[in-house]
């Protein structure tokens, strides 16, 4: 068996630990109604993967600007998917335990507002790309977009919840700067983002192997 | 089972169900690269 083959499956023995630690290692937290405390340790992660997609994205962009690399754009691409698919899911998680805590799946609360917005602000991302048929001006005209758009992450993911008041708990960051989170809670959330990353990384590799494949196609088709 | 139990099992059973689907499509895509 090969050292990628011992780490995928070592990925899907770490993320089912973590599964079985979230629901019978801690005790649902005081102060949440039922067992909704544990939405933590899928929802924190999944925002967590969407923000360090969104910077690669950024990242990749940049270097594209200044090496013109195709290889680039389609990392930024692929990882603006992953992003905006990550983000969706802690957006859907997110509603799930507002329902629970709250009543309504969605409360207009200034998080979800500004998740909302990062959704639509990637989602014309993947449309711009979408609506530009030339492979040179659209990998520039969306890297360009990409850097511009990862500016507003740190306003609508951490500051915004911030600055108004909100539903959402504050207990893991927050304006105090400390950790309310009983001892077990933060291991196995750090356990749960470590591999909620190992999850982003194969996932990234993948998209770009396909992605450069599919360019390699249409480059033969071209050719011929 | 209690509902946290059958909500674990629902979650583990999600979690190898997408982990089987990711790993058919990695073989799948080394098939292609070759």
């Amino acid at each position: 068996m090969r050292v990628a083959d011992i780490s995928k499956i070592g990925l899907l023995v770490w993320l089912a630990a973590v599964i079985v630690a979230a629901f019978f290692y801690v005790h649902a937290a005081e102060g949440f109604i039922g067992e909704s405390s544990r939405i933590v340790f899928f929802h924190v992660p999944m925002a967590w993967i969407a923000v360090l997609a969104f910077l690669v994205s950024c990242v990749t962009s940049v270097m594209y600007l200044r090496r013109r690399d195709p290889r680039d754009d389609i990392r930024a691409s692929v990882s603006a998917g992953l992003g905006l698919l990550f983000a969706f899911l802690a957006t859907t998680t997110g509603a799930v335990f507002a329902k629970i805590m709250w009543g309504a799946y969605w409360n207009w609360d200034p998080r979800q507002t500004s998740i909302t917005i990062l959704l639509l602000i990637y989602a014309a991302y993947l449309a711009l790309r979408g609506a530009v048929d030339d492979p040179e001006r659209r990998a520039s005209l969306s890297a360009v977009y990409a850097i511009l758009a990862f500016v507003t992450v740190p306003f609508l993911v951490f500051v915004v919840p911030r600055i108004y008041w909100s539903l959402h708990p504050d207990t893991i960051i927050n304006t105090r700067g400390t950790n309310e989170f009983d001892s077990r809670y933060t291991q196995v959330l750090l356990a749960s983002v470590l591999g909620f990353t190992g999850l982003y990384v194969w996932l990234y590799t993948i998209g770009c192997r396909i992605e450069a494949i599919r360019q390699r196609r249409r480059q033969e088709v071209l050719d011929v | 089972m209690s509902d946290l139990m059958g909500i674990a099992v629902v979650t583990l059973m999600i979690w190898v169900g997408l982990f089987g689907y990711v790993y058919r499509l990695d073989r799948k895509v080394s098939r292609l690269e070759d």
